[in-house]
């Protein structure tokens, strides 16, 4: 590998260099702007100067009135409380239902597999205002289990975490068999610890689900208290439409914050490619 | 039933008298008790899932059947009426919503393969080992993190026809500025653009976990007989692939078939409808115009779609196992 010349790898190169200024662009354009004060958020824009890229007078006054006067902070910290239960049952409970549906044999299992995949074609805007009146009938309404609970079961989850089961060679199962362990030993002890793909995938699908719901927690919850993040980013968009600076900042925020958590993965990622890499 | 089987008591009859004699009989209760048991495992293993699907996800689709056979009266005392099968005879008899089918047909037809092509080919250069490619491949995964309001609000400024960034730079290069999403010929492709910007990270993640899962041995052995890169990925890389691939395009497809929110937030269907995908004609229908019945058996026939297409899909990947 060191042998060949890296001369015949820079499309490579320039493909990843556009990806990156197409993918970081409107994100840093975003972050110029939540910090320009508001009669400047178009100014070096048409025709275009340099200023256009950088704030010239950069302020943090658009983050101070969010958090501080508008109540942003409460809807960050609910939206990450909910997202984190979300992916803490959801990835017991999609473990446990993609183990039986992969390595397992009982009746009625195909039935109940395309059942779990219709569910995932069904969109939330469809199912919501059914929905809403079954959770107010639990009395929920206004709560922060209305928000949880109909994220943890996802048949997403349930659907990699059986392909990715499925694809484990069954000589790891009839041995531990015959060594007398059980359905959940196996589980728990062999497939888990080999899983580490699918349980980042599911996790990163669960917390965003939750992160990014919009609607359900719309019409779910009614108080500022169990507000979550693009609901919160909505406010701002209907209320203060003129206010740039503060629905970038807003928005530079709600999408920050699970980079920061991505990050981390992201890194195991390169770790798990370097260890399994040249040598 | 099997509890009944004379064979069966018999077998468990020895066992209880310490019989030491392995016989057939023994052997074949061991083996029914044994898939008794992991019928049981099974189906605890899946209850919270099940239970959590049913109540939360198939149980208000069949509340959503039942409502799109009915229509709402107004004023007081307003209640549901029964009216069998009329919503949908009314859909088949409106314009507006064979337009809207067919936006919606044309949007998916573009977008899935767009996004799951490109996806593939981002997961493949996030793979190579290049010099830097923990940057880039970090810098590939920051789309993810942003949510579909949050990109429809960035490239809503930036895509603005008359002081966005865009434009700006096209006619600082010495191409006409383009009205983007304020034209009936261009609205669509922004949010197919819009959408796959937001998409095609969150698509790489699963192939770049799929093609790490491809053991590096197959392809340098595969290299020192000579094949090429791109041999390689075609005989390789792609049929070990398959089921992520396929995982990716129908739970795309799924996900597409419904996009609301740019729609909402962007253009709210128009100009001149060109952008009206089902999901939004349905919500418009359903909230705006306060039928709910119509709405909901729009929902319906949206959904009945999907489960075609990605029937066809299956079909259409999976045909090759065979």
């Amino acid at each position: 590998m060191a042998k060949r010349s890296s001369g015949g790898r820079w499309p490579v190169y320039l493909l990843s260099i556009a990806v990156c200024v197409l993918f970081l662009g409107p994100l840093l354009w975003g972050l110029a702007s939540s910090l320009r004060p508001l009669d400047e958020i178009f100014r070096y824009t048409m025709p275009f100067s340099l200023q256009a890229l950088y704030p010239t007078t950069p302020t943090l006054d658009a983050y101070r009135v969010i958090f501080f006067e508008k109540g942003f902070g409460r809807a960050v910290l609910n939206t990450a409380f909910v997202a984190t239960a979300t992916v803490l049952g959801g990835l017991l409970v999609a473990a446990l239902a993609g183990f039986a549906f992969a390595r397992l044999e009982f009746p009625g299992k195909r039935l109940l597999f395309v059942l779990t995949v219709v569910t995932f074609m069904v969109p939330f805007e469809a199912i919501a205002i059914p929905l809403y009146d079954l959770v107010q009938g639990f009395g929920w309404v206004d709560t922060y289990q209305a928000l949880i609970a109909p994220g943890v079961a996802n048949g997403i989850a349930i659907f990699l975490f059986r392909q990715f089961f499925s694809e484990i060679p069954s000589d790891l199962v009839d041995a531990a068999r015959l060594d007398g362990a059980s359905w959940l030993g196996i589980l728990f002890q062999i497939f888990l610890p080999l899983s580490k793909p699918v349980m980042i995938g599911a996790s990163l699908l669960l917390f965003l689900f939750q992160w990014e719901s919009f609607l359900w927690p719309l019409i779910a919850v009614r108080s500022e208290q169990f507000k979550v993040v693009q609901v919160a980013l909505s406010d701002f968009q209907t209320q203060y439409t003129t206010l740039w600076n503060e629905l970038f900042a807003a928005s530079i925020v709600a999408a920050v914050i699970p980079l920061l958590l991505l990050l981390p993965l992201q890194r195991y990622y390169v770790q798990s490619v370097v260890g399994t890499g040249l040598k | 039933m099997a509890r009944n089987d004379p064979i069966q008591q018999r077998g468990a009859g020895r066992v209880a008298r310490g019989d030491a004699v392995v016989g057939l009989p023994r052997a074949a209760s061991i083996a029914a008790s044994a898939r008794r048991n992991n019928w049981a495992t099974a189906y605890l293993l899946l209850a919270p899932a099940l239970i959590g699907l049913a109540v939360f996800r198939l149980y208000p689709i069949a509340l959503a059947v039942w409502g799109s056979l009915h229509t709402s009266t107004f004023g007081a005392g307003a209640q549901r009426v029964f009216v069998g099968l009329d919503n949908y005879a009314f859909l088949v008899s409106n314009p507006v919503f064979w337009d809207s089918l067919w936006v919606t047909l044309k949007f998916n037809l573009v977008v899935n393969p767009i996004q799951v092509l490109l996806a593939l080919l981002l997961a493949v250069v996030a793979n190579q080992r290049l010099r830097g490619i923990a940057v880039y491949r970090t810098i590939f995964f920051v789309p993810i993190g942003v949510s579909v309001p949050i990109a429809a609000i960035l490239w809503q400024m930036m895509l603005d026809p008359n002081r966005g960034v865009v434009n700006a730079l096209l006619l600082g290069v010495g191409l006409p500025a383009q009205p983007f999403l304020t034209s009936a010929d261009q609205a669509l492709w922004s949010i197919i653009g819009i959408a796959s910007w937001k998409g095609v990270s969150f698509w790489m993640v699963f192939l770049l976990a799929g093609l790490q899962g491809i053991p590096r041995e197959l392809h340098e052995a595969a290299k020192l007989d000579g094949a090429a890169a791109v041999r390689r990925f075609l005989d390789i890389t792609l049929p070990l692939l398959k089921r992520t691939i396929l995982f990716v395009l129908v739970t795309d497809t799924a996900i597409n078939f419904l996009l609301f929110a740019p729609v909402y937030l962007l253009t709210r269907g128009g100009p001149e409808l060109s952008t009206n995908v089902l999901m939004y004609e349905a919500f418009k229908t359903g909230f705006v115009y306060a039928d709910m019945g119509q709405g909901l058996a729009m929902v319906l026939v949206l959904l009945l779609l999907v489960l075609v297409v990605v029937g066809l899909e299956f079909r259409l990947l999976q045909a090759e196992d065979a």
